[in-house]
């Protein structure tokens, strides 16, 4: 019996320890940030200036872009709308979904917000001064520049296509645009639902 | 396959083999003034196929691309870049789909409505028409 002993006890302090597992935890399907950094910005948005931290109780869901973008954006944007309107409206009433144009010198504040309020209402819209794009660009660690340039107001713009999930002031989480292409891969929007739910 | 769009003999013999199977149309917001079209080009014939380019009605242009993926702070950066000409391979078939390969309509003439559908003749070197109808879809 005795030569069971240390086997015993190993069986007994795993057995502790997956009682210590808190339950109901939830595996991310997006990049959880272990340290989660502070952000802020202020931005214009169709109103008047728009700061993030306006939304501190909320989750605050961020993509960078540019409204004359047919393909990159609008598939982040189709998903986070599917996503947002995969929650509850109790749910849905401490999220925010917030469309940072990067191309502030075609898309004014109004027309950054009416493309966000076309894939939901409930979506804002907004841009800056270029320096001050540049200011929340580098806070998040987006990349931005212009491509294919062909005269004013016609080039592209290769952007981070990244999605910040933002809450109480902090950076908490990532979801890549591969996570964000439900064109692609329809059984990603209940995970990225469910993300938003463990965070609510 | 039950949309499959069969080809009719067009100008060239080899056209005869080329299959579109329809996608859509983006619908974008009313400020947005170009879109996506996606579809995938089947090509049956023994010989290679290339889509030099496309026109619609509804727009002033339209152009191939192909999203441009880069890795940048650890982030994915997304772009896309015009493509000259888009080759399919004897027996193979390229899929434009978001992510991938897309038809850019450029300068749309007014804005798009749900539902709608938007024709769109794409042009093969050898000059080769092909007119493809694609429904109008938020997705």
């Amino acid at each position: 019996m005795k030569r069971f002993l240390p086997i015993l006890i190993l069986l007994a302090l795993l057995g502790l320890g997956y009682l210590l597992v808190p339950k109901g935890s939830h595996s991310f399907f997006g990049t959880r940030l272990l340290n989660p950094k502070p952000v802020d910005f202020t931005l214009e948005g169709p109103g008047g200036s728009v700061r993030l931290s306006d939304f501190q109780n909320k989750l605050v869901l961020i993509f960078f872009g540019y409204v004359y973008c047919p393909d990159v954006c609008p598939t982040t944007m189709l998903a986070l709308k599917q996503a947002y309107e995969g929650l509850s409206p109790e749910e849905r009433k401490r999220v925010q979904v917030v469309f940072i144009s990067v191309d502030p010198e075609r898309d004014t504040p109004e027309v950054a917000d009416q493309y966000a309020k076309a894939f939901n209402p409930d979506f804002l819209g907004v841009t800056g001064a270029p320096e001050t794009i540049q200011e929340v660009a580098r806070t998040f660690g987006v990349y931005y520049q212009k491509s294919q340039y062909r005269g004013p107001g016609e080039y592209l713009v290769d952007h981070t296509a990244t999605t910040f999930v933002v809450q109480g002031g902090k950076l908490v989480l990532l979801l890549s645009p591969e996570k964000l292409n439900f064109a692609q891969n329809p059984g990603y929007l209940s995970k990225v639902v469910a993300d938003l739910r463990a965070l609510l | 396959m039950k949309r499959l769009l069969a080809l009719t003999l067009l100008t060239l013999p080899a056209l005869a083999q080329v299959v579109a199977v329809p996608g859509w149309v983006r619908l974008v917001p009313p400020v947005v003034r170009d879109t996506a079209a996606y579809l995938t080009l089947e090509n049956r014939a023994k010989t290679p196929l290339r889509l030099v380019g496309a026109e619609s009605p509804l727009a002033e242009r339209v152009s191939l691309h192909r999203d441009h993926r880069e890795q940048k702070g650890g982030h994915t950066v997304l772009g896309m870049r015009p493509l000259p000409h888009v080759e399919i391979p004897p027996g193979g078939k390229v899929v434009f789909a978001p992510g991938g390969y897309h038809l850019m309509l450029e300068g749309l003439k007014r804005p798009l409505k749900a539902g709608e559908k938007v024709e769109i003749t794409l042009l093969f070197q050898g000059g080769g028409k092909l007119k493809v109808i694609l429904p109008v879809e938020m997705r």
